[in-house]
């Protein structure tokens, strides 16, 4: 029974992912020759923290096998947002990037629901937009946030290793996998992901769900991206492609899969857990920069090439040219 | 108690049901049957919610309802498992039978949730099926197991089954039955059993209901009839073809020959030679293998198994771009999905296949191009004005001519098969379609189609192969009674 | 009851909207200060010109049903990088040296995507790493200089405008000819429409992707060669924005990221319109914040009001 769970791919995946991460890890004071130290699994954690919220956006929408490309643009407004509104309550700023981005992602979700337009399309135009909203916010420049008080707080060490930030990144974590795991909607994400005819005949409702789905990947996004903009006091107007293509990466290595139907919030963790560790890798034994995106390179392939449907047909062929009679 | 009462609805002016009425009491098991066209699937489109009746009324426990979305008839207690699965196979077995469930909590009981689950698989015989197995890893009879269960535990007041075993095996249909009994024994439901197989139909139910043309013909228990009685039912003057093509044999050089071709699942040891110059008739209800015989010849079954060999050449069983490069042309039976570009306009759907003839140079020609659509418009009987119409907005048999055009008129085209030629055709194009056919074949092409209509295969086909169960059953040339083809085609095999 | 989406306005929509919003574009413009200005019309052609060579390769792949790369930026810079690294040999060694590594790299990840039916957007994003990782471990992160400077003849005017321009005009005659007027471009547009029925009428569904995609990489090299001798040295961050620009055109354009129906010449039509939005928006002293953000929205408008017309007649 336990091998048949580890076997399916939405759990195989991110605990290859984290378990040969993990030992990489490990092992990578042979590679650096001083012994890791507490420092090192901090910057980790801070990582995850800086990706985690946008992998969890994402990786919610790629379950139900849509595809939320404006969630880098939400990071960037939420930042914005918190910057501008938090500066002498922080508490303030987030809510309102939150509710900013929650707002953006519900109408993003009802064009895609209503009028049954596919989500690239939809969410690639709002993430342009998005940008634009930020540079005009901005002025084209990074917003500095003045209250270093929350700016300390946020980052501040706990237990040597944790930081405010990266633990309620995590409780984000566990609170999704709760809400997904114990409640019906987690299996309703992944049915319409799988077969939304089907569940649409089963009598889920599917338009309802996907508006929800956006609105909370926005939401989500947009408190990554005002946690984020305290953490580095400022706020970035234009982040580039890297964080959304990092965070797709995150939730592929956690078990998602692009067609939809399969990926659980812990996954995500783990496939991002997995991602800042590779990069905290590559920082400690100084590997060149370029070796991520080389190693990313090579995961993603292997990960393509074997969801591609055709070379499951190619086996099948093979499987029944041995049958030929 | 259920209670139907003068239903009728039409669709674009044509009637599918005029006037059907019955009733199914609690606790009983009723059969429907009919042949094609007879208007069952728009009857169970009414009573499940899909469809609102023109005319007519539904009453459950003598009140009438007006059901207007599947919902609303799950409300009322209606639930329907449809010949297209509804099953997710991302989903383990137990969340699949809670999906959509209106009586599911919100927060999961596990379980609570995981016994009922256990139950509702024991009662349909399932004990070997682990509820957190993904669906995926079941086989489709088992999935369609799972489905029928669910549709069964949900307490409702009426069960409707549209077809539930054509794609399973004797002893999975046997699990079914076995599963009805006991919840109509459990929980004193209706049960309405929509099926071809006849046999089957007759052991289960206690009484059935019989269809012809949207019309009641008669409601009989079950005791009364015999297969064959059913059969003069459905049929009313069963249909009879009389004298054989009178056709010699072509060229068997330039025949089909199918050999030991199978399909895992689906396709059993099928060996046939088709001859050119012949309609050879597929006869076989959903489920007999008929479809997958052509699908396989066009390369379109990734695990098929075999030989065929066309004009003498031998033909890739497993590449459809190999198939038709040596001469086979496959019209599939969902022409929306898989064989017409629905938006794109008839012209460029009549050449779609052969534009390299259409080619000087290196450029498309366009008045070769309009001269070469204007003829095959010509020739299938459509107005060369509508070249530019897209075809999604052409009429069924419309569409069908067009399908059927792009093959027509090719000298790199030897066999023709076509699954289901007059789905969805009213009865002019149909004629149209079935003349298409005939001169195809005239033009010493080999032509092949699966049908389950009685009607088109005893006028189109010179010689008859009925099919049931993946396997050849018989083979008929000349004189042949359709009431002999349908106990072929729904007989319970040994 | 059968849910059949009824949207009696959607025709309604399809049509007056962009012709109201049109006419509105078009009064602005014209009552813009220094808009009516031979300059300006240069400086729009001029802008366009880098993207859109790219995006009208780009419109093939996305009217074959691919939808999308994510690897645009990379190998325009690892064509740029090739073609100043080659400069010594001349122009006549240098750009065709860019235009093979364009094609080769964007047709091997055709082939996955056209033969075993890859996803594109995964597969996309690997080869931006793959491509991205090994320019920089090649040229050892710093920036690429050509030892002779053989392009100069690339950054000139000729009648006022770039040669870039007259290069995207040209690839955008030869991408609609190919669209319109070649058995492959005409593929495509079935493939687009309905893979499965491609596939199953025995249409070259993987040779045709191939093509479109090597299309693609021809232009992103070209755009890449044209980056790089603007710049006169590239860096790993040669390519720019060119991923999401060329998207954005080709979806102003109105081809549908579905596939099936698109073309050439919409795309150059996105691609200038986009310019002539920004160039009349900073005119009027707007900030490149607010030209971004209504680029965004009106990708967003053309995509809705495509799928709403391209969907009226499917029930």
């Amino acid at each position: 029974m336990r091998r048949r769970w580890l076997v399916q791919p939405d759990h195989l995946i991110p605990v290859v992912s984290l378990v040969v991460v993990v030992v990489a890890f490990a092992s990578a004071p042979a590679l650096s020759g001083r012994p890791l130290q507490p420092f090192d699994v901090y910057n980790a954690l801070q990582g995850f923290a800086q990706l985690g919220l946008l992998a969890l956006a994402i990786g919610i929408t790629m379950i139900a096998g849509e595809f939320d490309l404006s969630v880098v643009g939400s990071y960037a407004v939420g930042g914005m947002l918190a910057v501008s509104a938090g500066a002498t309550s922080p508490a303030l700023g987030v809510l309102a990037a939150v509710a900013a981005g929650a707002a953006i992602g519900a109408v993003q979700g009802g064009l895609i629901a209503r009028l049954r337009i596919p989500s690239m399309p939809v969410t690639l135009a709002t993430y342009i937009a998005l940008l634009g909203l930020a540079y005009a916010m901005s002025g084209g420049l990074s917003k500095s946030y003045p209250n270093s008080d929350a700016t300390l707080w946020v980052d501040q060490t706990l237990a040597g290793v944790f930081s405010p930030r990266s633990l309620l990144t995590l409780a984000i974590f566990v609170i999704a996998a709760v809400v997904l795991g114990g409640t019906k909607w987690g299996r309703e994400l992944r049915a319409i992901g799988g077969d939304r005819r089907a569940s649409r005949v089963a009598g889920v409702t599917v338009d309802g769900l996907i508006v929800w789905l956006f609105t909370v990947s926005g939401a989500l996004a947009a408190l990554g991206g005002a946690l984020l903009s305290y953490s580095y006091a400022s706020a970035n107007p234009d982040p580039g492609l890297q964080p959304l293509i990092l965070a797709a990466v995150a939730a592929l290595l956690g078990g998602v899969s692009l067609a939809g139907g399969r990926g659980a919030p812990l996954g995500l963790l783990a496939g991002t857990l997995s991602v800042a560790l590779l990069a905290q890798i590559v920082a400690v034994t100084a590997l060149p920069d370029f070796t991520t995106q080389l190693l990313y390179a090579a995961l993603l392939a292997v990960i393509v090439i074997v969801e591609s449907p055709g070379l499951r047909a190619l086996s099948d062929r093979f499987r029944a040219r041995r049958a030929d009679g | 108690m259920i209670r139907v009462d003068g239903l009728a609805r039409a669709f674009h002016g044509v009637a599918a049901v005029r006037d059907v009425s019955f009733t199914v009491g609690a606790g009983e098991i009723h059969g429907l049957c009919g042949h094609n066209g007879a208007g069952k699937s728009t009857v169970v489109k009414m009573l499940s919610g899909q469809l609102a009746p023109d005319a007519g009324r539904i009453l459950i426990d003598d009140t009438p309802v007006e059901l207007r979305s599947r919902q609303a008839a799950q409300r009322a207690g209606v639930a329907l498992v449809d010949q297209e699965l509804s099953v997710v196979p991302a989903l383990t077995v137990l969340e699949n039978l809670l999906l959509g469930d209106i009586d599911a909590p919100l927060v999961n009981r596990r379980r609570a949730a995981l016994a009922r689950c256990r139950r509702v698989l024991d009662d349909m015989g399932l004990s070997r099926i682990d509820p957190g197995q993904p669906l995926s890893a079941l086989s489709i009879g088992d999935r369609q197991l799972v489905e029928i269960a669910k549709a069964l535990s949900q307490r409702a007041r009426l069960v409707i089954l549209d077809e539930p075993t054509a794609t399973l095996t004797d002893v999975e249909s046997s699990l079914v039955f076995a599963a009805i009994r006991r919840a109509v024994a459990a929980t004193g439901c209706s049960v309405i059993f929509v099926s071809h197989r006849l046999a089957e139909v007759l052991e289960l139910c206690d009484s059935v209901t019989v269809l012809r043309d949207g019309r009641t013909v008669a409601t009989t228990p079950a005791a009364e009839l015999t297969v064959d009685t059913l059969i003069v039912q459905m049929l009313g003057e069963p249909p009879r073809r009389l004298a054989a093509d009178g056709k010699p044999d072509r060229d068997l050089a330039h025949a089909l020959r199918i050999s030991r071709l199978r399909v895992p699942g689906r396709l059993r040891d099928l060996t046939l030679t088709a001859n050119a110059g012949r309609i050879y008739a597929l006869a076989g209800q959903l489920g007999s293998g008929a479809s997958d015989v052509l699908r396989a010849v066009a390369g379109l079954h990734p695990t098929a198994a075999g030989t065929v060999e066309l004009h003498g050449r031998p033909v890739p069983v497993r590449d459809p771009v190999a198939a038709v490069r040596r001469g086979v042309a496959f019209l599939s039976n969902d022409r929306k999905s898989e064989g017409l570009f629905l938006d794109k306009s008839l012209a460029w759907n009549l050449t779609a296949t052969r534009l390299p003839h259409l080619v000087r140079a290196g450029v498309l020609r366009p008045r070769r191009e309009h001269a070469a659509a204007r003829a095959l418009a010509e020739l299938i009987g459509l107005p060369a004005a509508r070249l530019g119409d897209a075809v999604a907005e052409l009429s069924g048999g419309n569409q069908q001519k067009a399908f059927v055009g792009r093959c027509l008129g090719r000298d790199d085209v030897f066999a023709l098969l076509m699954d289901e030629p007059t789905r969805g055709v009213d009865i002019g194009g149909r004629a149209a379609i079935h003349h298409l056919l005939r001169r195809a074949a005239d033009a010493g092409l080999v032509v092949m189609f699966a049908s389950t209509e009685l009607d088109e295969l005893l006028e189109l086909g010179d010689v008859i192969v009925t099919m049931r169960g993946g396997r050849l059953v018989n083979r008929y040339e000349g004189d042949v009674d359709g009431a002999l083809l349908m106990r072929d085609m729904t007989q319970r095999l040994e | 009851m059968t849910a059949v989406p009824v949207r009696p306005s959607a025709s309604v929509v399809s049509l007056a909207l962009p012709l109201i919003a049109l006419v509105a574009l078009v009064g602005l413009a014209v009552t813009t200060h220094r808009f009516l200005s031979l300059d300006n019309a240069r400086a729009i052609l001029a802008s366009t010109a880098f993207v859109g060579i790219t995006a009208v390769g780009a419109t093939l792949v996305m009217i074959a049903g691919s939808g999308v790369s994510l690897a645009t930026s990379q190998t325009a810079t690892v064509a740029g990088m090739f073609f100043l690294a080659t400069q010594q040999y001349g122009l006549v060694t240098a750009v065709p040296v860019a235009l093979v590594t364009g094609v080769a790299l964007t047709g091997l990840q055709g082939a996955v995507i056209g033969y075993w039916h890859a996803n594109p957007i995964v597969l996309t994003i690997a080869a931006g790493f793959a491509i991205g990782g090994t320019t920089t471990w090649f040229s050892g992160g710093t920036p690429v200089y050509p030892e002779v400077v053989a392009y100069e003849v690339l950054n000139s005017t000729p009648l006022g405008l770039p040669v870039a321009v007259y290069v995207l005009l040209g690839v955008t005659v030869l991408a609609q000819f190919t669209l319109r007027g070649t058995t492959p471009g005409r593929q495509l547009y079935l493939i687009g429409s309905n893979r499965a029925a491609a596939r199953a009428a025995g249409l070259p569904v993987g040779r045709v992707t191939v093509i479109a995609w090597a299309f693609f990489g021809a232009c992103i090299a070209l755009t890449g060669v044209f980056l790089a001798s603007f710049n006169t040295s590239a860096t790993a961050t040669l390519g720019g924005t060119l991923t999401l620009d060329a998207i954005a055109a080709v979806l102003v354009g109105g081809t549908a990221i579905s596939g099936g129906r698109g073309s050439a010449v919409r795309t150059l039509a996105g691609a200038v319109l986009i310019a002539v939005i920004s160039d009349v928006l900073l005119l009027r002293g707007f900030s490149t914040g607010i030209q971004i953000l209504v680029k965004g929205i009106l990708v967003l408008a053309v995509v809705v009001i495509v799928h709403l017309h391209a969907t009226r007649s499917h029930r």
